[in-house]
């Protein structure tokens, strides 16, 4: 017989191997932004994601020139952090939620131009 | 009633177990009666749970708030059809449905091939009864949804972005799929077991597999419709992991479908079918667990519940015992038969697997990676569209590329001259279609206009097909060529059923391109009165109104949209206000273009003192081919599975030969 | 309401043992408890069955793409000899294996 060794190992090895390797890659490199607690903000320059719990009254409106202004804390813990927003609402936004925002500290305020409630699994009753 | 809930349920876990258990030493044993028990308590079961699941109706539709499970989900106002969808809408609830759809299916699969089968069923009925166990032992012990509670005068009601016609359908033909994926894998690691060396178990559960594949498939879809409306962010598919929960094992699932297609023909990849299957099944279990769980939320909350430890030991266990059981199996695995070469339908195949799996591992890691990172650097990171697209991409286009390639090549060996005969028609309009394209501007999006290209490529081969195909079958004298056509398609139907799935699938990658790369978006304020261009369309801001309905106050902008002149009507999009839940939710206008298939998306976000109101509006290009593609797809996958009576004398046939006629 | 369903617990446990129960009640000493199995001779007649089919499928596969014109006369040649061999082998090497007397073709419920 010609060909004792399939070549289908070879080929399936191989291209796990490939492909282990480019995803490997690209998410230690571009793959993730990091997504910090508003405690761990302070020393951060540059664009960076927020992740916490919306709590008090937001103020203003996101499309208004003030924009939409809350406070988000610490999911687990006290720290919080002040946002402005500008863009569109998503439905879920409330005190109380969870939400991620994307953008940059200035003087101490989080200006951001992305916002995102943590979706909670669709199927929850209406006080989550 | 709760209590007759509850004591159906632990007499189904008993059922369950003792399936399991008595299933196992009898096959293991070789004991018939034991077995004949076992399966009558797996049957006995579905009963049951059948039972636990209308005490549950009945308390939802009688508003008994006393069961805390229908006061913490429904409410008296609540319309009847969302009262009744919320059996699925909590956890205790969904975790009931994957049970009795388990019993159900699993007790009709293993009556249907009781007599078929002589060594697979008695293995395969204890692993039904054990996958069983583990849900019937969440819900006795764990989840109940049988609790009760002193009955508040009314519910706690359904969330209002849940109270829309999908929740009636999306979650029901998700669990179908999910659930369904056990069949598969049940029949697969029973043959393992059993030690059998032959491929009848797939011949038995190829239709059960494709039915489950199709109904995951087509939820996915709906799901995606859902979020496209509901959510309105102008998008279809966000990669949340909510939504590639679904994804994975239907990615597995496809790569598996593809190659025990080989396995059946040719008798080889019998080793990675077997792991395929365990992956689908596994990557159901994990997509209901990050749904069911909330562990996406945060590391954190994942410890809040505790289902989620259940659920995530229990893959643990599945997975690795389907692991010990391939590798004890191992010697039996090995094929005899070996990949002649590397241009072959085979080794298309084995492409295809390829790449479809490694998306499915991408989306994985997407999914998994924020959790690592955070337990083991403490930083969490978010994994966001870009990752996901730029693979979707990699992997997408040679997928799409194989589709057009694969149904041209033969088996076993292919010349490359046949092959590249065949290929020339297809290839030529392929690059005729992309010179177009590129001329009329799709150059913008490179990864789009190669994309169109092989969307064409594919098409072209497709259409080449079903030509040649009716051409020789109207040689043969089949009568017209329309007769030529259908008895062609009737007598190939996995094959051509097949391709018509293909071109669902390449349908839905030019719509998913088209709202992905040749969108236009505009935001910005209107005075009343105050026109806009976006796109090809016009649109006036005529005014805002307001309506006040049952629970909700709805704010609305009122805009006028025309196109080349041409008057197309006028949008509403606004928001609700809830009174009851203090939440606004975004009602965003679609004006859909049938011919064009492009939708009119917008966007009311603030309604300004002044009367103007802040608009984002976004034009997506051949965006219903999406949702026609999921048609195209159901008809497709009925087409293959249509029963079809010469197929079914040449296996009664074959049985009767096998002398399997015998009773167990 | 609660004794009702109690009650009715009760005689859903009952029921289902008795179901469960069936098979030992219906044949308490059963001259043959052992589950039939494929015997080796049985197992190798079936592995020469598929062998069979599976070529005999295969041939009309490279006949349809044949006719088709998805292979050309040249591949065609070259593989139709040597599947008309192998199953023209698997018959072959099915004949002494055949069952002793053939069953009646019952109408049976092939759900595949």
């Amino acid at each position: 017989m010609a060909r004792r060794r399939s070549p289908a190992r070879l080929v399936i090895a191989l291209s796990v191997a490939a492909a282990l390797a480019i995803f490997l890659v690209y998410t230690a490199l571009a793959g993730g932004t990091p997504s910090l607690r508003p405690s761990q903000v302070a020393g951060h320059d540059g664009r960076m994601s927020v992740a916490g719990k919306v709590v008090g009254q937001p103020s203003g409106t996101a499309r208004g020139p003030e924009g939409l202004r809350f406070t988000i804390k610490d999911v687990e813990g006290t720290a919080t952090l002040p946002v402005v927003y500008r863009g569109s609402v998503p439905d879920l936004f409330k005190t109380g939620r969870d939400v991620s925002v994307e953008g940059s500290l200035q003087n101490g305020v989080f200006v951001a131009d992305k916002l995102v409630t943590k979706c909670p699994s669709k199927y929850t009753n209406k006080q989550s | 009633m709760p209590g007759l809930g509850s004591a159906a349920l632990v007499v189904a876990f008993g059922l369950v177990a003792y399936a399991a258990v008595a299933g196992g030493y009898a096959a293991f044993r070789g004991r018939r009666r034991l077995l004949e028990s076992a399966t009558n308590a797996l049957f006995a079961s579905f009963a049951s749970v059948l039972l636990a699941a209308i005490v549950l109706l009945g308390a939802l539709a009688r508003h008994d708030f006393s069961f805390s499970y229908v006061a913490s989900h429904t409410s008296r106002e609540l319309p009847l059809g969302y009262t009744l969808a919320s059996f699925w809408s909590g956890q205790e609830g969904s975790l009931l449905l994957w049970l009795l759809v388990l019993t159900g299916i699993g007790s009709a699969a293993v009556a249907l091939n009781r007599r078929l089968i002589r060594t697979v069923i008695p293995w395969t009925v204890p692993i039904l009864g054990a996958i069983a166990s583990f849900f019937a032992l969440l819900l006795v012990f764990v989840a109940s949804p049988f609790e009760t509670q002193i009955a508040p005068a009314d519910g706690a009601g359904m969330n209002p972005s849940l109270q829309n016609p999908y929740m009636l359908a999306h979650p029901p033909l998700l669990y179908l799929g999910y659930v369904g994926l056990t069949i598969p894998f049940a029949f697969a690691m029973g043959a393992l077991a059993s030690g059998r060396a032959d491929e009848r178990w797939i011949i038995a559960t190829r239709r059960w597999t494709l039915a489950s594949w199709t109904f995951l498939g087509f939820a996915i879809l709906l799901g995606a419709k859902w979020a496209y409306e509901e959510v309105g962010w102008g998008g279809w598919y966000a990669w949340d992991p909510v939504e590639n929960a679904a994804l994975m094992p239907w990615l597995v699932a496809t790569a598996f479908l593809h190659s025990v297609m080989v396995q059946e023909k040719k008798n080889m990849l019998r080793v990675w079918n077997a792991v395929l299957v365990a992956g689908a099944f596994c990557l159901s279990l994990f997509g209901t667990f990050l749904t069911r769980s909330g562990v996406i939320n945060s590391i954190h909350s994942f410890t809040q519940s505790s289902i989620g430890a259940w659920f995530l030991g229990f893959i643990a266990v599945v997975a690795a015992a389907s692991t010990a059981l391939i590798i004890y199996r191992l010697p039996l695995l090995r094929s005899r038969t070996r990949l002649e070469s590397l241009v072959s339908r085979e080794a298309a195949f084995l492409y295809n697997n390829l790449f479809l799996v490694a998306f499915a591992l991408t989306v994985l890691w997407g999914v998994i990676y924020p959790l690592v990172s955070e337990a083991v650097r403490g930083v969490a990171v978010t994994v966001g569209a870009p990752y996901y697209d730029f693979f979707a991409i990699a992997f997408g286009l040679p997928l799409v590329l194989l589709m057009g390639i694969g149904p041209l090549v033969a088996w076993r060996r292919a010349s490359l001259r046949a092959v590249g005969r065949s290929l020339l028609w297809p290839a030529g309009t392929a690059l005729v279609v992309g010179i177009l394209l590129l001329l009329a501007g799709a150059g913008s999006s490179p990864a789009g206009l190669v994309g169109y290209t092989f969307a064409a490529f594919v098409l072209a081969a497709i259409a080449l097909e079903f030509v040649r195909g009716t051409r020789a079958r109207h040689a043969l004298g089949a009568g017209s060529w329309f007769v030529a056509f259908t008895s062609l398609v009737g007598r190939n139907r996995r094959r051509y059923g097949g391709y018509v799935v293909h071109a669902a699938i390449v349908l839905l990658l030019i719509g998913a391109v088209g709202i992905g790369g040749f969108g236009t978006t505009h935001e910005g304020k209107l005075t009343q009165g105050q026109s806009v261009q976006v796109g090809a369309y016009t649109l006036t801001y005529l005014g805002s109104e307001q309506r006040r309905a049952a629970n909700s106050q709805e704010l609305r902008a009122r805009l006028a949209v025309s196109r080349g002149g041409e008057d197309l009507g006028t949008v509403l999009a606004g928001k609700n206000r809830y009174f009851a839940e203090q939440q606004t939710s975004n009602e965003v206008a679609i004006r859909s273009d049938w011919l064009r298939a492009e939708d009119l998306f917008v966007i009311a976000d603030q309604f300004n003192p002044d009367g103007s109101v802040f608009v984002k509006v976004i034009v997506n290009p051949l965006v219903n081919l999406i949702w026609l593609a999921g048609l195209l797809f159901v008809a497709g996958s009925l087409i293959t599975l249509w029963p079809d009576a010469r197929e079914q004398r040449r296996l009664a046939r074959r049985f009767a030969e096998e002398g399997a006629l015998a009773r167990v | 309401m609660d004794v009702l369903a109690v009650a009715l617990g009760a005689l859903l446990a009952v029921a289902a043992v008795a179901f469960v129960a069936r098979p030992f009640l219906a044949e308490p000493d059963a001259a043959d408890d052992r589950l039939a199995g494929l015997t080796s001779a049985e197992q190798e007649r079936l592995g020469l069955l598929e062998r069979r089919d599976r070529a005999l499928g295969a041939l009309k596969e490279l006949e349809f793409d044949h006719r088709t014109g998805k292979i050309a006369d040249s591949d065609y040649e070259a593989s139709v000899g040597p599947l008309r061999k192998e199953a023209a082998e698997a018959m072959k090497a099915l004949e002494p294996l055949a069952p002793p007397a053939p069953a009646p073709v019952e109408k049976v419920d092939v759900r595949a």
